[in-house]
């Protein structure tokens, strides 16, 4: 009998990792071996419990193990493993702080995997990591559970949201935070929230509610992480919307690359899984847009939270928090004092202490300040703050930078209340404009602008300018009054829309009319017809009936009698505006705007259109040319924040910039070079790294010079009957493609 | 010429000067040592430096004590357990770290993957005084049911003849200890694969199952082994089945076991007053009635059909079996009589 030669086949054998796989395979046959492993399992474990602080890494390396298969082969075997998450629990609340740290990651793990193999629910996975996170005194595993924890939530919210778990977990958050407030533990609450609502997958009002009592806390760091979330999660949301679409395939590249590549499975199906992304990523294009709100929306209560949010980091003295995250409280309370145009009296004297330019980090108290501020504020609060901020910064003797500072912060104030401002103090500012410096300049312009607009009477005759005065004489600009609403009646700026209709319809006439003088009477109709068509389209369906307000076409008319009704159409459309008076009764006007809105439906197209307009008119109201900053400070909303970069601004115009940041501004946008390197040669290298291939012009430079000579020297010695025919040859080919065959 | 130029050149190339090039890194110095590698491990050849000359003779034990856990040499392991074993043979006894710390130290090699290390550990552990062994019975048994099913089939043997010794040094605690008794059957049953447990739980439906697969094919080394198996759980079955031999009366003996301090280490185990609670499996079956009616209920059907089987198949397989068989038959017999006297005792109480 030859020799037996299994020996290499029960050593592979007597590793868990093979056995793991044949369970796997076929997991009826290997019942018994599994049995087996389950008993050591067991056994290990016992002696795992038995001592668990004192276990030798002998034992703890085989317990590993043995966990490790049970847990991948648990569903395969439910009724001999069902106390195996058990177990693990056990293992894991009770000797976190003793086990090995290699056998705790391995126990979590094998928890996930239970969980990702449905034989337990994440309810239960949940509960088990989470008191464990908040208590364990290591921070890698502390880092462990929270990814494990966070990834779980957003798996069993992928497909579906899973109200009820997102529920639990929230309470769960909540009770953590309110049960104890002076712990840090709120942190984690923070910290799982900020993440699922930064990937979308909380949006609603209950993790608002968590962020709340976390701002409510007694602790520091949980206050800081709450004030946080609520100034900076929502931007943080839509980065990673941007970021998520940003990594785009290359179609092209990957259709050339299976053309060229050798066909094989995995590159078929690499292709495949390419494809399908595209598809996904043009359906996530064309899906309606999320509509998400803020967090900041999302506040039940903001009076309520506001003032307790004051009065408890803010106004009360025993408080010990330290400069800056006071300033992050500030700026919460002032965003929603502003956002939700709270009335918080108390607030305003508060700031009185902080306005001095000796105050660490002013600007964005002053920030904070204008933040605060909005027109239910009466004027009473708010002006002696604007008197002591004009005392305070702005004087010749202060640095050109302060007085700007301070001008700025005014003008940020008096934009949104404009009522706080008195006669004399507005004229001593305005007058500003003729310092040396640029930005204390700009600064007073600034000011002097924003009161043309809005408040032109407080300005000296000589300042209001043109737009202004007149404005005043002809009784356009009201007098403002605290506590006034402008009510918009009706639909603002569809008179603007009306107008540009009328021009546009004008135009494509006058267009018209040279057509058909031009053109064959043939080519006419097909005109009309395209023309109308078009006509059609772009604005509402029965223009010429409002416009002219008399004639009124039928189109069963216009279907039998041709291009002759539309002939007559046109004629009688244009006729009245061609004559129409320019200075029409105003009351005839306004009577024909409204009806534009009530006889005709607005296309979204439309509502474009006269946003636009809109701008436009706002813009056009400027005199003169607009500055890029003024169109800047029109775009932006006004209920956006103000922060201390805006105060700071204009404190930046006519300063030279130092040579680190040009040299950082040239550059900009280049390409990297990290050694030195020509042009060229970047450019070669980009081109190698993205996997394109050379010219021919390129390889023929690089081939090796010895495989050329040959040929050269016999072309050197070639009789001039072999030179013509090679060169007829060569025409020859060229004529026909270009390609060398048989015999060529 | 060729290569005298080329000395030429050599000679001269420590004296030129070198050239620095822009873009281009410096050139490296001739004793230029590379420090950027790193490394997960250090090989180191010695173990120890200083030389021992017998000395220190507890530092000496302790050492070898590390060494046959710690080394990766297994000759080393080996060695070191030779020693120890030396040792603790010696008379008088030579232990300085006490019985208990040498056990958990040294238990995991029951499993150790090389041959030599288990046998030398078995005969370590022969030489261990009986009496010292009795308080760490269960947790030597732990160990010892976590190699009756490693996968490897030779640590299974090696782990086998570690039990003969346990129930040869100790019976009654091997068996009466907490899941001394259905555990170990347990592993004793799903290692020789008559295990019901395991079936039921596949539920397995038809008319064909396949037997015992995969590793444990039978070869002539495997039905030894397999032989080896029958036998001891037939050793095991004895020691559980054993008729208690009452203790004679002994006047002081009953006064000092109600008022002196007990001097067995946790007298009251059976009460389970600190452990984690225990299920069934995990029960003491602190007497011999008790462990025949567990028996009876839950392993008898299963061992019988398993016996049946192996005597079938004759050879060294069929004579151990037929071993076993004799032991269940006596056990059945004197479960029997132990039932008729239990009957007879509840008669007369009745009539009492």
């Amino acid at each position: 009998m030859p020799k037996r030669k299994v020996a290499a086949l029960e050593k592979v054998d007597a590793d868990l990792v093979s056995l793991q796989y044949k369970i796997r395979r076929d997991p009826k046959s290997y019942a018994q071996e599994f049995y087996d492993q389950w008993l050591a399992y067991d056994a290990q474990r016992q002696i795992f419990i038995s001592s668990p602080s004192s276990a030798s890494s002998e034992d703890n390396k085989k317990f590993h193990d043995l966990v490790d298969l049970v847990a991948h082969v648990a569903d395969l075997y439910p009724d001999v493993t069902a106390p195996y998450f058990d177990h693990l629990k056990e293992l894991l609340t009770q000797h976190h702080a003793v086990l090995n740290p290699d056998l705790r990651e391995k126990v979590v793990g094998s928890l996930s995997l239970l969980r990702r193999k449905d034989v337990i629910d994440s309810t239960s996975l949940l509960t088990t990591l989470f008191p464990i996170l908040i208590s364990t005194p290591s921070k890698s595993l502390r880092s462990l559970l929270y990814t494990k924890i966070v990834s779980d939530l957003r798996e069993s919210n992928s497909k579906a949201t899973n109200h009820k778990l997102n529920r639990t977990i929230q309470t769960v958050l909540h009770n953590l935070v309110t049960s104890d407030r002076t712990s840090t533990k709120g942190m984690w609450a923070c910290r799982i929230t900020r993440e699922l609502w930064r990937r979308q997958i909380w949006t609603d009002a209950r993790p608002c509610d968590v962020m709340k009592e976390a701002c409510l806390s007694d602790n520091e760091k949980v206050v800081v992480g709450g004030v946080r979330f609520f100034l900076g999660g929502d931007k943080e949301r839509e980065e990673m919307e941007d970021d998520s679409s940003d990594e785009e395939i290359d179609i092209k590249k990957v259709k050339h690359q299976g053309t060229i590549n050798k066909k094989t499975k995995k590159r078929q199906k690499a292709m495949e899984k390419a494809m399908e992304k595209i598809k996904k990523q043009e359906r996530k294009k064309h899906a309606p847009h999320p509509l998400n709100f803020s967090a900041l929306h999302l506040i039940h209560d903001p009076q309520g939270f506001a003032e307790q949010l004051f009065q408890k980091h803010l106004q009360n003295t025993k408080c010990k928090f330290s400069l800056d995250n006071k300033l992050l409280v500030l700026q919460l309370v002032t965003r929603l004092v502003g956002l939700h145009k709270l009335t918080i009296i108390s607030l305003y004297p508060w700031f009185t202490k902080y306005l001095t330019p000796k105050q660490p980090s002013v600007t964005s108290f002053l920030a904070s300040l204008a933040q605060a501020t909005h027109n239910h504020v009466p004027p009473d609060a708010i002006e002696p703050l604007v008197v002591k901020i004009a005392n305070e910064f702005v004087s010749e003797a202060s640095a050109a930078e302060v007085a700007s500072a301070g001008i700025n912060s005014i003008r940020e104030v008096a934009l949104r209340q404009p009522l706080c401002m008195s006669e004399t103090l507005l004229q001593d500012l305005v007058m500003y404009q003729k310092s040396k410096d640029k930005g204390v300049v700009m600064a007073a312009k600034g000011l002097q602008s924003l009161y043309r607009e809005v408040y032109p009477e407080l300005l000296q005759k000589k300042f209001r300018g043109k737009e202004a005065t007149m404005g005043l004489k002809s009784g356009e600009v009201k007098r403002l009054k605290f506590g006034e609403e402008q009510v918009e009646s009706g639909i603002e700026g569809i008179e603007l829309l009306e107008k540009y209709k009328e021009e546009q319809k004008l135009k494509k006439l006058a267009e018209k009319g040279e057509d058909a003088d031009g053109d064959a009477k043939m080519k006419d109709d097909d005109d009309d017809e395209d023309g109308f068509n078009s006509d059609e389209w772009e604005v509402a369906s029965n223009d010429s009936d409002s416009s002219t307000g008399w004639i009124n076409v039928e189109h069963s008319d216009d279907e039998d009698e041709g291009p002759a009704a539309k002939k007559q159409r046109r004629d009688s459309s244009t006729a009245p505006d061609l004559i129409s008076d320019e200075a029409m009764a105003a009351a005839a006007e306004a009577n024909r705007i409204s009806k534009l809105a009530m006889t005709t439906i607005l296309t979204p197209a439309d509502l474009a259109k006269l946003a636009e307009l809109r701008r436009e008119a706002q813009l056009d109201k400027m005199t003169g040319t607009v500055s890029k900053r003024r169109q800047e400070l029109i775009a932006k909303h006004i209920e956006d924040g103000v922060t201390a970069d805006d105060i700071e601004l204009p404190a930046q115009i006519g300063k030279k910039s130092t040579k680190e940041e040009r040299v950082a501004m040239a550059k900009d946008g280049k390409p990297a070079r990290e050694e030195h390197k020509s042009t060229q040669a970047i450019r070669k290298s980009k081109k190698e790294a993205e996997g394109k291939s050379s010219t021919n012009k390129e390889k023929a430079r690089k081939k090796n010079f010895l495989m050329t000579v040959g040929k050269a020297r016999a072309k050197h010695k070639r009789s001039l009957v072999d030179t013509k025919k090679r060169l007829t040859a060569h025409i020859a080919r060229s004529k026909s493609g270009g390609r060398r065959r048989n015999g060529m | 010429m060729g290569s005298s130029n080329k000395k030429k050149k050599e000679k001269k190339k420590d004296f030129n000067k070198a050239k620095l090039k822009v873009g281009k890194a410096k050139a490296k110095a001739a004793n230029f040592t590379d420090t950027s590698f790193k490394s997960k491990s250090i090989v180191v050849n010695q173990h120890t430096l200083a030389a021992l000359d017998g000395v220190d003779l507890v530092g000496l034990f302790k050492q070898h004590l590390n060494q046959a856990i710690n080394s990766k040499s297994d000759k080393l392991r080996q060695e070191a357990l030779v020693q120890l074993t030396k040792d603790l043979s010696s008379k008088p006894i030579f232990n300085p770290v006490g019985v208990p710390n040498l056990l958990t130290k040294l238990l995991p090699l029951i499993t150790d993957s090389v041959a030599n290390v288990r046998t030398n550990f078995l005969k370590l552990l022969r030489a261990l005084p009986p009496s010292d062994v009795a308080p760490h019975v269960e947790k030597i048994l732990m160990y010892i049911r976590g190699g009756m099913t490693h996968l490897s089939t030779e640590i299974r043997s090696d782990t086998l003849s570690v039990l003969d010794w346990l129930i040869d040094v100790c019976p009654d605690e091997t068996v009466s200890c907490p899941g001394g008794w259905l555990k170990t059957m347990n592993s004793f049953s799903s290692m020789l694969g008559w295990n019901p447990s395991v079936a039921s739980t596949l539920s397995v439906k038809g008319w064909t199952s396949a037997t015992k697969t995969s590793l444990n094919k039978v070869s002539k080394k495997n039905g030894e082994a397999q032989a080896k198996q029958i036998t001891t759980l037939a050793k095991f079955l004895e020691a559980g089945f054993r008729p208690e031999t009452p203790l004679p009366y002994d006047e002081q003996r009953y006064w000092d076991s109600i008022y002196r301090m007990p001097t067995t280490p946790n007298p009251f185990a059976y009460l389970n007053l600190w452990g984690a609670q225990r299920d069934e499996d995990g029960e003491m079956y602190p007497d011999r009635i008790s462990r025949q009616q567990v028996f009876e209920r839950k392993w008898r059907a299963a061992i019988k059909t398993g016996v049946m089987g192996a005597k079938q198949e004759g050879g060294v397989i069929g004579r151990a079996a037929s071993v076993l068989d004799k032991v269940l038959r006596t056990a059945e017999e004197g479960g029997k009589k132990v039932v008729e006297e239990q009957k007879i005792e509840e008669v007369e109480e009745a009539e009492a």
